[in-house]
């Protein structure tokens, strides 16, 4: 009786140890595929330490975004002789990339130092050839937002039209599909989910926070209310 | 007895001064940072930069005010202590 006790004991941790051999090998799963997820956001670049994405302040004028990609599309219009529109794709992938760590320092007060990805506008700019009488660059935003610079401000910088941020893609709430990195200058600046850019002569235009008393240079070290 | 009817006049203009400094300092706070909800419920009178501009002028009074507040607090205590108003 003890033997026969002891053999059944001893079939079932024989039974035991091939049913976990067999799962534990994966069963029916294929170990060889790997799945790619969603990149992390990266906190610090050569030796930098970087801000949160998620370390901004929502202030846009009418909220967050939400642009369809499928039909996004980019103009580039006004004083030029080729007006362009391009699709998401055509931008990242017909536009060397550049990166640098700048800082957007906002006018409520707080300050984020991010990594930024994306394209020189004044490449996008360059390959619509402006007109000699081109003196201002308008962005418009998808929301309706505007803001404006000198083309002698975007032609001699390296001012970035952002896609992505600490290594990830910009997120809606953060001015997906692009964003302006404007570079010296106060947050109100950085106009988010651009649609257009557009070339002008108008030297009086003001952008949205412009016409409502705010610096139209918006430079970060002067005052950002016009007197 | 009229210069102590004085001082309390005085002192409960400061008092409600003070108040309704501290309540637009909240809500032009609140105009700065939250903007769209509070140009709406102004029906578009407090602006974000008019709340900008009130919000950074009002450090200076709202000193003055804190500091007579708490001075003509520390007088009226002193008092109470030497003669026992």
């Amino acid at each position: 009786m003890r033997k026969l006790i002891a053999a059944v004991f001893t079939l079932s941790i024989f039974i035991s140890l091939i049913i976990i051999a067999i799962n534990g090998c994966g069963g029916d799963r294929n170990m060889d595929e790997t799945e790619e997820l969603e990149p992390a956001e990266i906190r610090e670049y050569e030796g930098e330490k970087l801000s949160s994405i998620n370390a901004f302040r929502e202030n846009s004028i009418k909220g967050p975004q939400h642009i369809d990609i499928e039909s996004y599309r980019l103009k580039i219009r006004g004083l030029v002789e080729n007006p362009a529109h391009y699709t998401y794709d055509e931008v990242i992938n017909n536009y060397k990339h550049y990166k640098k760590v700048v800082t957007l320092d906002c006018v409520e007060g707080w300050s984020v130092d991010i990594l930024w990805e994306g394209m020189l506008v004044r490449e996008l700019i360059a390959e619509s050839s402006p007109l000699p009488s081109t003196k201002v660059v308008i962005f418009h935003a998808y929301d309706g937002y505007t803001t404006s610079f000198s083309l002698d401000y975007i032609m001699g910088n390296d001012i970035i039209m952002a896609y992505k941020m600490n290594e990830v893609a910009l997120p809606s709430e953060r001015g997906y599909p692009f964003q302006l990195v404007a570079e010296s200058k106060w947050g109100y600046k950085w106009i988010r989910w651009i649609t257009e850019i557009e070339l002008s002569d108008d030297v009086n235009y003001r952008g949205y926070w412009e016409s409502r008393g705010y610096s139209n240079t918006g430079d970060l070290d002067k005052g950002f209310s016009e007197e | 007895m009229k210069s102590l009817a004085r001082q309390k006049l005085f002192k409960s203009i400061i008092h409600w001064l003070l108040t309704f400094l501290v309540i637009v300092y909240v809500v032009t706070g609140f105009g700065i940072t939250e903007f769209r909800t509070v140009e709406a419920l102004t029906l578009g009178l407090l602006t974000k930069n008019l709340a900008f501009k009130i919000h950074n002028n009002l450090w200076i009074p709202f000193i003055i005010l804190l500091g007579l507040h708490i001075f003509l607090s520390l007088i009226r205590r002193r008092k109470k202590v030497v003669y026992g108003l």
